[in-house]
């Protein structure tokens, strides 16, 4: 088959993006450990308000893992809870989330804290807060009437 | 065509008559702009928490 010359080199960019795409994906799920907010985690969403650790929402120090704190909220149409948090400036934090009714989003304006919520799972992400400010929590998968008054706020404090 | 194809091998000359030089810019222009947003996005990932 006759190639142009410059049809060799764009495919060659092009299958080497490819090869690049596919090894920065392939090391941070395998190396780095790297997997989605909701993974695998259940819980039954008719028991979550009895259900640890969901049975308390809000922000929570533990010993002994590898972040400092929890922070969970617990998602329903059209609030969350709790609907104000502060968390101290630097905290590792594992921020754990779920619904007990329908789909939610959980998006922290500003930041890279962006889970979907989806009523049985668990959604989990480990950030550290190190940015002072008031930041907005809000709803951005559409889940009823309410969606758009669907907010809270965390607040990372010194 | 086909026998231009046919005649390939005797014809290398082919190449000089169809420039491709327009395509090629307008390839590595797209592909500059795609690395361009990836790494973008990718910093502005590192940059928040």
């Amino acid at each position: 088959m006759h190639m142009h010359k410059f049809e060799k080199i764009w495919l060659i960019f092009g299958v080497t993006a490819l090869l690049v795409f596919l090894t920065v994906l392939g090391v941070s799920a395998f190396y780095l450990g790297n997997q989605p907010p909701s993974c695998l985690a259940t819980v039954d969403p008719e028991k979550v308000d009895t259900t640890a650790p969901f049975n308390e929402p809000g922000l929570k120090k533990v010993e002994g893992k590898d972040w400092d704190y929890e922070l969970v909220f617990v998602a329903q149409a059209f609030a969350y809870t709790p609907g104000d948090v502060e968390v101290p400036l630097g905290a590792k934090v594992k921020v754990i989330a779920t619904t007990k009714d329908v789909i939610h989003g959980f998006e922290v304006a500003g930041t890279n804290i962006n889970m979907m919520v989806e009523p049985g799972y668990i959604s989990e992400l480990v950030t550290t807060f190190d940015k002072p400010g008031e930041y907005l929590v809000l709803c951005n998968e559409y889940c009823g009437s309410g969606h758009h008054m669907m907010t809270s706020k965390i607040k990372v404090v010194e | 065509m086909a026998k231009a194809e046919m005649k390939y091998d005797t014809q290398p000359e082919n190449e000089e008559h169809s420039s491709l030089k327009g395509t090629l810019a307008s390839v590595f222009i797209l592909g500059a702009i795609l690395v361009v947003t990836w790494v973008g996005v990718y910093f502005l990932y590192l940059d928040r928490f």
